[in-house]
C-alpha cells in the first residue's frame, strides 16, 4: 500500500515557514513589501530582520497569515537601518563596530539580542566588510494522526484482518536541526551586501509508528515501525551583486546553487529549495521586482523530504519569469505576473523510494513511461482593498503529456494537458479578531479515457491556505488505496493529484481536481497567545479518475468537512520560542466514505490530525 | 449541485443498466460456420501479406473447437519458453526433452499452442470484459504490474495451470483409450485446454453485437512464451494476425482490457493498434478459395476432426451452460446458471457429501449445499466487479462446494461469469480444502505417476515431498498435518517465488522454486502435481500416443470416488475458503471470474451468510483455527482480503472484519 508520501516529513517549505518565524539568517520575507505595508498602515509582516537585534521589541506572534513568506525577489534582510549616529556627542573610537564597546556594552556569543559577531553584528577576519551569520533552529514535531490505511496483500500484522483497511492510527516525531552559515561580503549598512555565501545543512531524524505492516516499507519484513536520519543541504548558495542600477540601490543581482524560492503568495504551484540560478532585482524604487530562474530539481531524501544530494539529479527542468508590480491595481495592493515552464524528461528508468516503493512512472494506468511539457500562466495579488486583506491566485495550465497514462496507444499521440486553478483568501481584522474566508478551485479531468488531461496538478505545491498545515486535508497525504501506487493528496497539499508523492513524482494531469470553501478566525487572546480555527468544506471536482482506477461508479464529489484549531504560544513574548498545539479532524462526506474506511471494523469514524511543534531559534 | 443531481442519475440509470444483463437471460449468439471461415481467411490474408505461416484456432465460448487451420510452411512445433534462459527438466521450460523422457523427441505443435490461445481469449471474457492472452500474460507473472520490482504478484498467478486436460470437470471432444474419459461430447463445455491458458499474445475474443461469441488464437512465431517487459509496445505476428480475424467481430470499445482497472493499473488488451494491419479483414478472400491452397484444415486429437463446426449459443443447453431451470436457485432472487450435460441433465446438482457422510458424519447435505451456493451469489449478485464495465456492474462468477475429499457437490454461476472460472472455481474450492487437511502432508506422499525416476517423483525427477519439507521448515514441523484452515490466499502466498510475495530480495515460498528457475512454466508445487498429466496428454493431442489421459488430475492417492482431491489440479490464487462445521473441516467452497479480493469475499461471505442461514454450525474454519494465526519470519499469511468497496449502493466496508 502506498504510504510514503504520508511518512513524508516536512519539506522546505516547512522551513521556510519556520525561516519567517525566526530571527537571523533564514528569514526570507520582503522588506521592501513589508514597508509598503507599514506605510499603509497594516498589519507589518513579521520582518524582525529589518531591525538590529539589539533592538528588537519584542512584538506580537505572526498570524498564519503573516507567517507566509512573500517572494523573495531580492535578500536585503541583512540591511539594518543605520544606527543613531548623533554628531554632538562624537567619542573617537577606533572603527564604528566598536562603539557599542565603548558604551559598555559586552557582547556574548550566544546572545542574539546582543551585539553579536555570529550574528553578522561586526565583521570579521579582521576586515570592514566580511560578515558570518550562523543561525541555528531545533524543529520538532510530534504528531499523532488517523489516515486510511490499506493491508498489504501478501501479508498482515494481526489475525483476523480479513479486509482491506486496517487500522489507520499512527504517530509521527521529526526533528530537525537547521544549521546555517552565511558569510557575507558588504557594508550592509547602507547598501546591498555584494556577495554572500550561505550553507544550510538540516540534519533530520524521523520516527514512524503505524498499525500495519507493509506501510513504512513495501517489505513487510520491516515491520510497522520506522527510524530514519538524514542530512539534507537545503541552501547552498553563492548570491553575487551584480550591480546598482539607482540612487537608492535598485540592483540585480545572480544567485547560483540550492536555494529557497516560491512562484507566488501563498506556495500553490512551486515552493522548494532546489539547486538553481536565478536573476532577480528591483526597479522604480524597489516598487517592481523581477525573477529569472532556472532549476533542475534534486531528488528528496524520502522520509525526511529533504535534498538528497547523492542522488542523481532529475531529469526535470522549471524555467520560471516573473514579475511583482507594486500600487497596482490600487495602492497597497501587488500583483504578480509569471510564467512558469516545467519540462520532464523521466521516461528512462523505474525509481523506487528507499521504503521499496515505486515512484516513476506512478504505479498506475498502463504504468509506461512518459514526459511532459507544461506551461503555467499565472496571476498572483496580494495586499490591501480598503479595510480588508486579499490574497488572489490564477493559473492556466497547458502542455503535452508523450503518452496519458490511462488513454495511451501504440501511435503514441501527445495527449493535451489544459487546466486551470484559482483561489482568494479575503480577510478583514475587527481588533484582536481576524475573520477570514478561503475558496479555491483546482479543475478535474472529465474524461479519463479522451486525450484531454484537465486536472490542475502543480510542480511542487506547499500552500499556505485556509488554515495550512493546521487543517487536515492540507496536513496529511492520503494513499489512495485500491487505486493504484499513488497518493490520493499528498502532505502539505491541498491539490488531488493522483501523483505518488510530491517529494519523487511527476505530476499527474488526470486527476479529480478539488474545490475547497473555508471560513476561519484568529483570536490574539493574549500577547503570547493566539487561537487560530479553520472549518473547510471540501469536495472533488469530477471524480471520473476515481471511478475509473478504482472500478467503481457513483463515488460521491464531496470529501467532508475539515475543521481545526491551532494555538500558537511564544512564552517569552519573542521569536526564538515558539510553540504551536494544533488538532484538526475530517469528518468524511460521502466521497470519502465510498473510498476508505480508517478503522478496520469499517465504521465511519472522524480522521484526525494532532500536532505539537516547537521550535527553538538561535 | 444540479451537476451532482444529473451526476447521480446517470449513475443511477447505469446502475439498472448494468444489472440488466444479469437479471436477463443473456442474448444467445454463436458462430456459424462461415464465419468461422471468414475468421481464418482474415488471419490468412494478413498473414500472407505479412510472409507469415500461421496456425490458426477458433473456438466458442465454451471451448469448442471450431476449426484449426494450418497454413503451408506454418511452423510444426513450438519451443516452450519464457525467455528466462531456464534449462530444460524445470516444469514445461524448452519441454523437449522432458517429452524425450516419454519416448517422444518433440515439442508441443503449433495446432495444440493455437488452441490454449483461443480458450484462453475466449474463456476469460464475457459480456462485461474482453480480455486477450496479453491481458493473461499481464495478471499471472511474479509482480503486478509485470516489471514492477518489490509488488506483489499478479492476481490470477496460477491460473496458466487450469482448464488441465486432465480436469474432470471439463469436457473432451472426443478422450479415446482413456480409462476415465469424463463427459465426451461435441457440444457441451467447458472444454479442455491441451496447455492449460496461455500467456502468449496472440489469442483474442471474438463478439457479435456485444456478445461474446468465442475466439481466435494464431501461432505463428514459434515461441510459446509471456511477454515480460510491458512498458513497450511489442510487435507480436502472432497477435497482429489474431487482430486481423477478431477485428470482424469486435467487442464493444468500453468493455476492452484497456478501460478496466485492477488496483488502479489498466491491463493490456492489444500492443498492436487495429489501425497497423496491412490488410482489411472485411474484404479477406472466400476461404474455399484458400482452403487447400494456402494451408489446410488439421485434425487435432481430442479437440477437432479436420472440419468446421458452427459454434454453441452460450446459455443453450447444448453448450453446457444454461439458466438453472429446476428452480432449486429460485431464492436467489436473479436468474442462475448451471452445468448441462446436453440432454438436459444438470451435472452438478446439489447433492449430499460423500466423505464425510451426512448425518453422524457431519458432511454437508444437499440443501446445505443449495444454501451455501445460493448465498455466495447473493454476495455475488449484490458485489461491485472489478473487472467489468460499466461501472457499477454487478459480480458474476462462477461457484463450487466440494466435501472433504474434493468430490463435487454443487456449482453454480451468475448468467455471465467468465468460463474460466468454472474449473478454477472448482481448483480453488479442492486447493483449500486440501491444504486444510491433517493429512495433507501424508497425501502429497502418495504420489506416484510411474513416470519419475523414483516414486514420489514425477518426470522431471522432482520429489513431491520436497515441498511439505520446505513447508514445515518455515511453518513448523507439524505444517500440512496440524489441520490449520487455509485460505487460498494464504496458500497462494506460500506459493510465490518470493516470500513474502512481490520482494525481489527475499527467498522463495515453500511450495514454489527459486526465483532462479521460477517461471510461468515453472511454478513449482501446483505444475509439478500435474506436469506429467500434461506431457502425456500432449503427447496424445499431437499424435505420438494412441490413448489420452484419464479425466483426474495429479498421481496423489485416488480417494474411494476413484478422483483424486486435487482432481482438475491446484490452484494457488485467492478465491476460496474450507467448509467447516463447528470444528471439523467438511468441504470448501471457491469463486473464481471476477478480481480475487471478490472471489474472497464471495467464498468466505457467502459461506459466513449460509452458515447463519443453516444456523446449524456449519460456516467458515473458527478463527483461531486459521492460518492468520501463526506469526511466519515473513509476516502473518492472509486468509480472505474482502474488496475495499464490497458492495453497489452500499457504503459498506471491511465486511468481512470479526467474522
Amino acid at each position: 500500500m502506498f504510504v510514503t508520501a504520508s511518512n513524508a516529513m516536512r519539506p522546505l517549505a516547512r522551513l521556510a515557514t519556520v525561516a519567517t518565524l525566526a530571527t537571523g539568517a533564514l528569514v526570507s520575507a520582503s522588506p521592501a513589501f513589508a514597508g509598503k505595508e507599514q506605510i499603509n498602515g497594516q498589519r507589518p509582516l513579521i520582518l524582525v530582520q529589518d531591525v538590529p537585534n539589539s533592538q528588537r521589541i519584542p512584538q506580537r506572534g505572526p498570524r498564519e497569515s503573516d507567517r507566509v513568506a512573500p517572494p523573495t525577489p531580492e535578500d536585503l534582510e541583512r540591511i539594518g537601518p543605520p544606527s543613531p549616529n548623533l554628531p554632538r556627542e562624537f567619542i573617537p573610537v577606533p572603527d564604528r563596530w566598536r562603539l557599542a564597546d565603548s558604551v559598555g556594552i559586552r557582547s556574548r556569543w550566544f546572545d542574539p539580542y546582543g551585539q553579536n559577531i555570529l550574528k553578522g553584528d561586526r565583521p570579521v577576519f579582521g576586515t570592514q566588510d566580511w560578515f558570518v551569520v550562523v543561525a541555528a533552529i531545533s524543529d520538532s514535531v510530534y504528531e499523532p494522526r488517523r489516515l486510511p490505511i490499506g493491508i498489504s496483500p501478501n501479508g498482515q500484522q494481526k489475525p483476523g484482518q480479513n479486509d482491506q483497511f486496517g487500522g489507520g492510527d499512527q504517530t509521527i516525531f521529526n526533528q530537525n536541526l537547521i544549521l546555517s552559515l552565511s558569510v557575507i561580503q558588504g557594508n550592509t549598512a547602507f547598501k546591498p551586501q555584494d556577495l554572500e555565501f550561505r550553507f544550510t545543512p538540516v540534519i533530520n531524524y524521523n520516527r514512524i509508528e503505524v498499525n500495519e505492516t507493509g506501510v513504512v516499507n513495501r517489505d513487510l519484513r520491516e515491520g510497522s515501525v520506522r527510524n530514519d536520519q538524514h542530512v539534507g543541504v537545503q541552501e547552498a548558495f553563492v548570491d553575487y551583486h551584480i550591480r546598482n542600477v539607482s540612487n537608492r540601490y535598485d540592483f540585480d543581482s545572480l544567485r547560483a546553487g540550492i536555494q529557497p524560492f516560491s512562484s507566488d503568495f501563498r506556495g500553490f504551484l512551486f515552493q522548494d529549495s532546489q539547486l538553481g540560478f536565478r536573476l532577480f532585482g528591483t526597479r522604480d524604487n524597489n516598487l517592481l521586482q523581477y525573477n529569472l530562474a532556472y532549476f533542475r530539481r534534486l531528488d528528496k531524501d524520502t522520509n525526511s523530504g529533504l535534498n538528497d544530494v547523492n542522488q542523481r539529479i532529475r531529469n526535470d527542468d522549471i524555467y520560471l519569469a516573473n514579475v511583482y508590480l507594486q500600487d497596482l491595481p490600487i495602492l497597497g495592493y501587488t500583483s504578480q505576473f509569471t510564467i512558469v515552464h516545467n519540462r520532464n524528461n523521466e521516461d528512462q528508468r523505474f525509481f523506487y523510494n528507499e521504503n521499496n516503493f515505486l515512484e516513476r512512472p506512478a504505479s498506475l494506468g498502463d504504468e509506461r513511461f512518459r514526459r511532459y511539457q507544461v506551461t503555467y500562466l499565472g496571476y498572483n495579488g496580494d495586499g490591501r482593498v480598503g479595510r480588508a486583506a486579499l490574497t488572489v491566485s490564477g493559473y492556466y495550465a497547458f502542455g503535452k503529456d508523450s503518452h496519458n497514462q490511462m488513454n495511451g496507444s501504440a501511435a503514441g499521440v501527445d495527449a493535451n494537458i489544459s487546466a486551470y486553478f484559482v483561489a482568494a483568501e479575503p480577510s478583514i481584522d475587527f481588533d484582536w479578531i481576524r475573520i477570514r474566508g478561503s475558496f479555491l478551485h483546482a479543475s478535474g479531468d472529465s474524461d479519463p479515457f479522451d486525450n484531454e488531461e484537465e486536472g490542475f496538478a502543480a510542480i511542487f505545491e506547499n500552500p499556505q491556505f485556509a488554515g495550512g498545515d493546521t487543517s487536515y486535508w492540507i496536513r496529511q497525504g492520503i494513499p489512495f488505496i485500491g487505486g493504484g501506487g499513488v497518493g490520493l493528496k499528498q502532505r502539505n497539499g491541498v491539490l488531488a493529484e493522483l501523483r505518488t508523492s510530491k517529494e519523487h513524482g511527476q505530476s499527474n494531469f488526470n486527476n479529480p481536481g478539488i474545490t475547497l470553501i473555508g471560513f476561519g478566525t484568529d483570536f490574539d487572546l493574549t500577547p503570547e497567545l493566539r487561537l487560530s480555527t479553520n472549518i473547510n468544506q471540501l469536495y472533488f471536482a469530477d471524480t471520473s479518475n476515481l471511478e475509473v482506477l478504482r472500478n467503481q461508479g457513483q463515488i460521491d464529489e464531496e470529501i467532508g468537512l475539515d475543521i481545526s484549531a491551532a494555538f500558537i504560544y511564544r512564552p517569552l513574548f519573542i521569536q526564538n520560542i515558539v510553540l504551536r498545539l494544533s488538532g484538526a479532524v475530517l469528518k468524511p462526506g460521502p466521497g470519502f466514505k465510498d473510498l476508505f474506511a480508517s478503522r478496520q471494523d469499517g465504521t465511519d469514524e472522524f480522521l484526525y490530525s494532532i500536532l505539537f511543534n516547537g521550535i527553538l531559534t538561535f | 449541485m444540479a451537476k451532482a443531481l444529473m451526476r447521480g442519475l446517470a449513475a443511477a440509470s447505469l446502475c439498472v443498466l448494468a444489472a440488466l444483463p444479469a437479471r436477463a437471460q443473456p442474448v444467445q449468439a454463436s458462430l456459424t460456420v462461415a464465419e468461422v471461415q471468414g475468421v481464418i481467411a482474415a488471419v490468412v490474408q494478413e498473414a500472407q501479406a505479412r510472409n507469415a505461416n500461421a496456425t490458426i484456432a477458433v473456438t466458442d465460448r465454451v471451448g469448442n473447437v471450431l476449426g484449426v487451420f494450418q497454413m503451408n510452411g506454418a511452423p510444426a512445433r513450438v519451443r516452450v519458453s519464457t525467455g528466462k534462459g531456464i534449462a530444460r527438466t524445470n516444469g514445461l521450460e524448452e519441454v523437449q526433452n522432458t517429452f524425450a523422457m516419454l519416448g517422444a523427441n518433440s515439442t508441443p505443435s503449433t495446432r495444440v499452442a493455437a488452441i490454449a490461445k483461443a480458450v484462453t481469449g475466449s474463456y476469460l471474457s464475457s459480456g462485461g470484459n474482453a480480455f486477450t492472452t496479453r491481458t493473461a500474460s499481464q495478471i499471472v507473472q511474479e509482480h503486478f504490474n509485470v516489471g514492477e520490482k518489490f509488488a506483489p504478484s499478479g492476481p490470477l498467478f496460477g491460473v496458466q495451470f487450469s482448464q488441465l486436460p486432465c480436469s474432470d470437470l471439463s469436457t473432451r471432444f472426443a478422450a479415446p483409450g482413456a480409462a476415465m474419459p469424463g463427459l465426451v461430447s461435441a457440444t457441451v463445455g467447458p472444454k479442455r485446454s491441451p496447455l492449460g491458458l496461455s500467456a502468449d499474445p496472440g489469442g483474442i475474443a471474438l463478439y457479435k453485437n456485444g456478445v461474446p461469441v468465442g475466439a481466435v488464437g494464431v501461432e505463428a512465431n514459434g515461441i510459446y512464451t509471456i511477454d515480460p517487459v510491458i512498458v513497450d509496445y511489442d510487435f507480436s505476428i502472432d497477435e497482429i494476425l489474431a487482430a486481423a480475424g477478431s477485428a470482424l467481430f469486435p467487442p464493444p470499445s468500453d468493455i476492452l482490457a484497456s478501460k478496466i482497472t485492477v488496483d488502479g493499473k489498466t491491463l493490456r488488451y492489444l500492443d498492436n493498434d487495429p489501425s497497423q494491419l496491412a490488410t482489411n479483414p472485411s474484404t479477406a478472400p472466400a476461404f474455399a478459395t484458400i482452403n487447400g491452397v494456402a494451408g489446410n484444415l488439421v485434425a487435432v486429437a481430442g479437440y477437432n476432426a479436420a472440419a468446421i463446426v458452427a459454434g454453441q449459443a452460450y446459455g443453450a443447453i447444448a453448450s453446457g451452460f444454461a439458466r438453472d431451470n429446476s428452480g432449486t436457485f429460485d431464492f436467489v432472487g436473479q436468474p442462475v446458471f448451471i452445468l448441462y450435460d446436453g440432454a438436459g441433465n444438470p451435472r452438478f446438482a446439489p447433492r449430499n457429501s460423500v466423505s464425510p457422510a451426512t448425518g453422524g458424519g457431519g458432511g454437508l447435505t444437499a440443501n446445505e449445499v443449495t444454501t451455501i451456493l445460493g448465498q455466495a451469489l447473493r454476495v455475488a449478485l449484490a458485489g461491485r466487479a472489478q473487472i467489468r464495465r460499466p461501472l457499477t456492474s454487478a459480480i458474476q462468477v462462477t461457484i463450487s462446494v466440494v466435501d472433504a475429499n474434493g468430490n463435487i457437490l454443487g456449482i453454480a454461476r451468475t448468467a455471465d461469469g467468465p468460463v474460466f472460472g468454472t474449473d478454477v472455481s472448482l481448483q480453488k474450492a479442492r486447493s483449500a480444502t486440501f491444504f486444510s487437511a491433517t493429512d495433507a502432508a501424508t497425501n502429497l506422499g502418495t504420489f506416484n505417476s510411474g513416470l519419475g525416476t523414483a516414486v514420489g517423483s514425477n518426470l522431471n525427477g522432482v520429489p513431491i515431498n520436497r515441498y511439505v519439507t520446505q513447508t514445515r521448515a518455515i511453518m513448523g514441523p507439524s505444517a500440512l498435518a496440524d489441520g490449520f484452515a487455509y485460505g487460498e490466499r494464504s496458500i497462494g502466498n506460500l506459493a510465490r517465488p518470493f516470500l513474502p510475495d512481490g520482494l525481489d530480495y527475499a527467498g522463495m515460498g515453500p511450495l514454489s522454486v527459486p526465483i532462479a528457475t521460477w517461471s510461468l512454466f515453472n511454478t513449482g508445487l501446483q505444475l509439478d502435481l500435474v506436469i506429467d498429466n500434461i506431457a502425456g496428454h500432449l503427447l496424445f493431442a499431437d499424435g505420438v500416443n494412441a490413448n489420452d489421459i484419464n479425466a483426474t488430475c495429479t498421481a496423489l492417492a485416488a480417494t474411494g470416488t476413484g478422483i483424486t482431491r486435487l482432481s482438475n489440479g491446484l490452484q494457488i490464487f485467492p478465491g476460496g475458503v474450507p467448509i467447516f462445521r463447528n470444528n471439523q473441516r467438511i468441504g470448501g467452497i471457491g469463486v473464481s471470474g471476477d478480481g480475487i479480493d471478490q472471489d474472497d469475499m464471495i467464498s468466505f461471505l457467502g459461506l459466513h451468510n449460509g452458515g447463519l442461514a443453516l444456523g446449524n454450525g456449519v460456516g467458515n474454519a473458527p478463527p483461531g483455527n486459521r492460518v492468520d494465526q501463526l506469526i511466519l519470519t515473513s509476516g502473518r499469511l492472509r486468509y480472505v482480503a474482502c474488496p475495499f468497496k464490497p458492495f453497489i449502493g452500499s457504503r459498506q466496508r471491511n465486511v468481512c472484519d470479526g467474522k
